[in-house]
């Protein structure tokens, strides 16, 4: 009797726990987020499924949703777009899993460096042939439409050859910020060389005001791009982007690295202390409140502080980098999204028009009105003044610069741009030296130009 | 015999749940990890390619590594012996001295313990700011308004101690409430002795208190190290993910870059590895070197 | 008692003890209450000194927080997780305690190696391997059955919770039940009672005071985790918990930062373990007292 009672609790026992989980199957609702919208099947791609995933930033998610229920309606497809602030954390672990989305609207350079791995992992899907598909809906290639320069760069061809893998997104120009009332009242000429940046800081120190300041050492990437070419020119800054020996000694990276240097000595002090993911709008705060007067940044930072306080007379300016010497070049780093396909992607084909169709009038002109340009001819016209200001640094003669270091295959504990841009942390608060610095990343590059693809 | 049976089917009736849950969700997934740390793999792609012991070998070369490793063992020495210095201190406090209120110390210095590691470090952010912070504000009365502020997150040389800050406000409470649980079980009679000697309170904390709940205190640093390596890792995590360049990376952050930002997913585990080897030998010094006969009255 | 005569000295250590307790007690309260306090302000006062007091009382970010970040669905989630989770590991482990700790059987002493060699196994490492696994399994069963079962389900997520808590449960409980005379089963055997029934009905209420404890521990580790949900949870429209929505709000790169919404959400993370705390913090004390973590 007691003998049968304790065989059936341990059977009751491992069921509860089974219980536990089989009885929930059905409670997991299913991932339908775009789709609510999808029209009656008809088109071309009807009853195909297309999944798609965004990251979510300033811009909002509210074009997204308007450009795939264009397509939607265009194609007949349903398509599943996931959105999110966090979008690696969300679609990494099915992918890890072999679940892969069609397409994938993230950039490379950030934090998780999910494209990067995936460009390491050979696991992109090339995006070649689409250039010379027709937009969905016109009569132009999606190559011709694209302005010259966006792809066939270090960026979108990320093995060096001809072979595109990452398509051209959203551009803006990155380069520094300031406020333009704050110079306006004081009767300040904005500088236009390095040189009148160091007269300008003796002058602002006087009133307390820092040259410089910069949200976390990560956003020091354009500005350190920028640098490059300025003080070698594009085809030096092409030959850094890939490592080459010796590069980090020769003069012109050593006039970089000074730059450098001088403008972490005269980086406000309390920089470091914030440049975290939490804090880091402390920092931008800095330059709201005429506490420093630049920082690197690109055009979402207007959207991003919309909410936050600023001094009275406060408005955004925004300039390339200054030059070197007296009418010397000036360079504004072009920052783009990116989207791509995963090699493991399903529905390949589909992906392609997809992506062909966000090169399209309709789509530009969706995606424009949430301040969002893609690199197509003309589309700067369709926005608010403000915006334009920043696009029109190209046309007030800044050069562009456009690339990202060449891929590599992964190297153990060795990242280049941790060694370029967050030991500005340490440079800033005196724990490292220009030559430290140097050494950091001429370490890194040899060890990468060995993993070279 | 039949007892016998009863007895058996008793027994495994009782422990086969828990020992097949740990093989499928401890086990296993431990195993895996060793495994993975003798390849060489991104995390997505198919090709996984064996290396034997060589992510071990770029690991013994690598100085962020070491940077890690350092950082680690600062926080497991100096949280440790901070936390379970002042938790024995305010224990003793508590239980010996007749102060009122003891029971509204207890039940507040216990709060941080219960919070969320989401909410530690936004309470620290606003603490450690440098321009508005608690911290600094409450400094600049003795230093003088117009002094430099402390750059508590910012400054290399400090950041690290700003993290043992906040470890040790999270943690001290939970011990404080463990030390008077077994100090409260110490006989009064033996404190009335010393008394009579004419022992003074800091000599019966020496004399008496600790040695009295030694095995207790073993037992507490043996947990410390372990839940130390989980928790500086969140702690980091949340409030600098490992920078100013580098300076607060820890074992287990260190280990989430490379495995998950590095495309070094086999490098990783092996750092994972390490970690485990190391937190294992450390718990065997330690139990080790405080091995001391109890002592009974 | 022997007659100590309060001195000068005394008062003077005494009321320095005062001052410290106090000092410390202000060190945790007020930034707690800072927490409540930031939680009402709204979104453009979050840009200045972090200790301003608010300008107005904003409990639209709660609404907010609730409903467009939907806290509401994440909160619903963690207590289910957390509820499962408990139910499933006080079910496997009190046994397995009770067994471990009062049994000699072939093999348990290389059980209860095993268990403590389990206590350094740390979950952030093991967390990718189990999600791996986990993806084999779905992968297999949508072959069959058109539809995976273990990733995005809350229920996996319990018993993941559960597995990796285990070792420092048992720990926890055979502490105890080893301090217990055995003469308590002899006399229950003695009287007829069998082995189950003496445990459920014997062993078990003496046991209480220590399983309140087990439960607030483990209620707090469930309560605050996001690592295993983060990576068990992926759907974005799907179940998640709170830590992980909150992490989600966030300010992440490049979008505006919501944080009023943000300090709502860790006041609502923050309240329901202060009610349980504040309810059984005395039985937590008595738990520890009588088994707890006594070496």
């Amino acid at each position: 009797m007691k003998k049968a009672l304790s065989i059936i609790l341990a059977a009751g026992m491992l069921l509860t726990a089974l219980a536990g989980c089989g009885s929930t199957s059905s409670s997991t609702p299913a991932s339908t987020a775009g789709s609510a919208s999808a029209p009656a099947a008809e088109g071309d791609y009807a009853g195909q499924t297309l999944k798609v995933a965004a990251i979510e930033t300033a811009y909002g998610t509210q074009m997204w949703e308007d450009v795939v229920a264009a397509f939607e309606a265009k194609t007949g497809a349903t398509v599943e777009l996931t959105m999110d602030k966090n979008l690696e954390d969300v679609i990494d672990p099915s992918m890890k899993a072999g679940d892969f989305p069609d397409v994938v609207h993230l950039a490379v350079g950030r934090e998780k460096a999910m494209p990067e791995t995936l460009i390491k992992e050979n696991a992109l899907e090339d995006l070649t042939d689409v250039l010379s598909m027709n937009v969905l809906g016109e009569d132009v290639t999606v190559g011709e439409k694209i302005i010259g320069g966006f792809t066939g760069n270090t960026t979108t061809n990320p093995y060096g050859d001809d072979r595109v893998f990452l398509m051209p997104m959203f551009y803006s120009p990155c380069g520094l910020f300031y406020d333009a009332g704050l110079f306006e009242t004081k009767g300040w000429e904005v500088p236009e060389t390095w040189d009148d940046m160091w007269a300008l800081a003796e002058t602002a120190a006087a009133e307390d005001i820092s040259l410089f300041a910069y949200p976390t050492a990560g956003y020091l990437d354009a500005f350190t791009y920028a640098m490059m070419a300025e003080a070698g020119g594009q085809d030096m800054f092409n030959r850094a982007l890939n490592y080459e020996e010796g590069i980090w000694e020769t003069p012109e990276m050593t006039q970089m690295f000074d730059v450098l240097t001088k403008l972490a000595s005269y980086t406000e002090p309390s920089v470091p202390s914030n440049a975290n993911g939490d804090n880091f709008t402390k920092n931008q705060q800095l330059i709201l409140d005429d506490k420093a007067l630049f920082m690197p940044n690109g055009t979402w930072v207007v959207g991003e502080m919309a909410d936050a306080p600023r001094a009275e007379t406060f408005k955004w300016g925004f300039m390339a980098l200054p030059a070197l010497e007296e009418g010397g070049d000036r360079y504004s780093y072009t920052f783009f999204e990116q989207c791509w396909v995963p090699a493991g992607a399903e529905n390949k084909e589909l992906a392609k028009v997809f992506i062909s169709y966000l090169y399209s009038d309709e789509a530009a002109d969706i995606f424009a009105a949430s301040s969002a340009v893609q690199p197509i001819a003309g589309m700067t016209d369709a926005l608010s003044e403000e915006n334009q200001l920043f696009y029109a640094v190209y046309d007030d003669g800044a050069k562009a610069a456009i690339g990202t270091f060449a891929a590599t295959d992964p190297v153990e504990g060795v990242n280049i741009k941790d060694a370029m841009c967050f030991t500005m942390d340490s440079v800033v608060s005196g724990t490292k030296t220009q030559a430290d610095w140097v050494a950091a990343v001429t370490a890194a590059s040899d060890a990468l130009r060995a993993a070279l693809k | 015999m039949q007892k016998n049976k009863a007895r058996s089917r008793f027994i495994v009736a009782c422990v086969a749940p828990a020992v097949i849950l740990s093989i499928i969700f401890l086990v296993i997934p431990t195993f895996n990890v060793f495994r993975m740390s003798l390849f060489k793999w991104g995390g997505y792609s198919p090709n996984k390619e064996f290396v034997g012991l060589n992510n071990f070998i770029t690991l013994f070369h690598d100085a962020k590594f070491f940077q890690s490793v350092r950082n680690s063992i600062l926080l497991i020495v100096v949280v440790t012996v901070i936390t379970i210095g002042f938790a024995l201190v305010f224990a003793a406090i508590l239980t010996r001295e007749k102060l009122k209120g003891q029971n509204f110390f207890r039940v507040i210095f216990y709060i941080p313990n219960i919070l969320s590691v989401v909410v530690i470090s936004a309470i620290f952010s606003a603490i450690y700011d440098s321009n508005y912070g608690m911290l600094n504000s409450i400094l600049s009365i003795f230093r003088g308004g117009d002094a430099e502020p402390i750059y508590w997150l910012g400054d290399q040389k400090i950041v690290i101690y700003s993290i043992v800050g906040a470890m040790v406000w999270q943690a001290i409470g939970y011990y404080m409430v463990m030390y008077m649980a077994s100090m409260s079980s110490i006989s009064e009679s033996l404190y009335e002795s010393a008394n009579l000697e004419g022992a003074s309170r800091i000599r019966q904390f020496f004399s008496i208190t600790i040695p009295l709940i030694w095995t207790n205190i073993r037992t507490t640093l043996t947990f410390f190290i372990i839940s130390n390596i989980n928790m500086s890792f969140l702690f980091v995590k949340a409030m600098t993910n490992g920078g100013p360049d580098g300076a607060t990376e820890v074992f287990l952050s260190y280990m989430y870059k490379q495995a998950y930002t590095n495309s070094t997913y086999g490098y990783g585990m092996a750092i994972g590895v390490v970690v485990f080897s190391f937190s294992f030998a450390l718990s065997a010094i330690v139990n080790a070197v405080t091995k001391r006969e109890p002592l009974e009255f | 008692m022997i007659d100590r005569k309060p001195t000068g000295g005394e008062a003077a250590a005494k009321a320095f003890m005062y001052f410290v307790l106090a000092l410390l007690t202000l060190l945790i309260a007020v930034p707690v209450a800072w927490v409540f306090m930031a939680s009402v302000k709204e979104n453009s006062e979050f840009y200045g000194n972090p200790w301003a007091l608010p300008k107005g009382i904003h409990f639209q970010n709660f609404v907010d927080a609730w409903t467009k970040a939907r806290m509401g669905d994440y909160f619903m989630t963690s207590i289910i997780i957390t509820a499962v989770a408990l139910a499933i590991l006080l079910v496997v482990a009190l046994p397995a305690a009770y067994v471990l700790s009062r049994y000699k059987f072939i093999g348990s002493k290389a059980l209860n190696t095993g268990f403590m060699a389990g206590l350094f196994i740390n979950v952030n490492y093991i967390v990718v391997p189990i999600f791996l696994m986990f993806v084999t399994a779905d992968k297999f069963l949508k072959g069959i059955f058109g539809s995976g079962f273990f990733l995005n389900n809350p229920f996996v997520v319990s018993l993941v919770l559960a597995s990796t808590t285990l070792p420092f449960t048992i720990y926890l409980l055979s502490g105890y039940f080893a301090t217990l005379p055995k003469d308590y089963e002899e006399a229950a055997y003695v009287d007829g009672a069998g082995y189950f029934t003496t445990m459920v009905r014997i062993i078990m209420p003496m046991a209480k005071p220590s399983i309140v404890t087990v439960i607030l521990f483990n209620f707090l580790s469930y309560w605050n985790e996001y690592i295993i949900s983060m990576t068990m949870l992926t759907d974005a429209d799907g179940p998640r918990t709170l830590p992980v929505g909150l992490l989600n709000l966030m300010k992440a790169q490049n979008a505006k930062a919501e944080y009023g919404q943000m300090y709502a959400g860790l006041v609502m993370v923050m309240i329901p373990v202060l009610i349980l705390y504040i309810c059984v913090q005395k039985k937590l004390t008595q738990g520890m007292t009588l088994g707890g973590l006594k070496g």
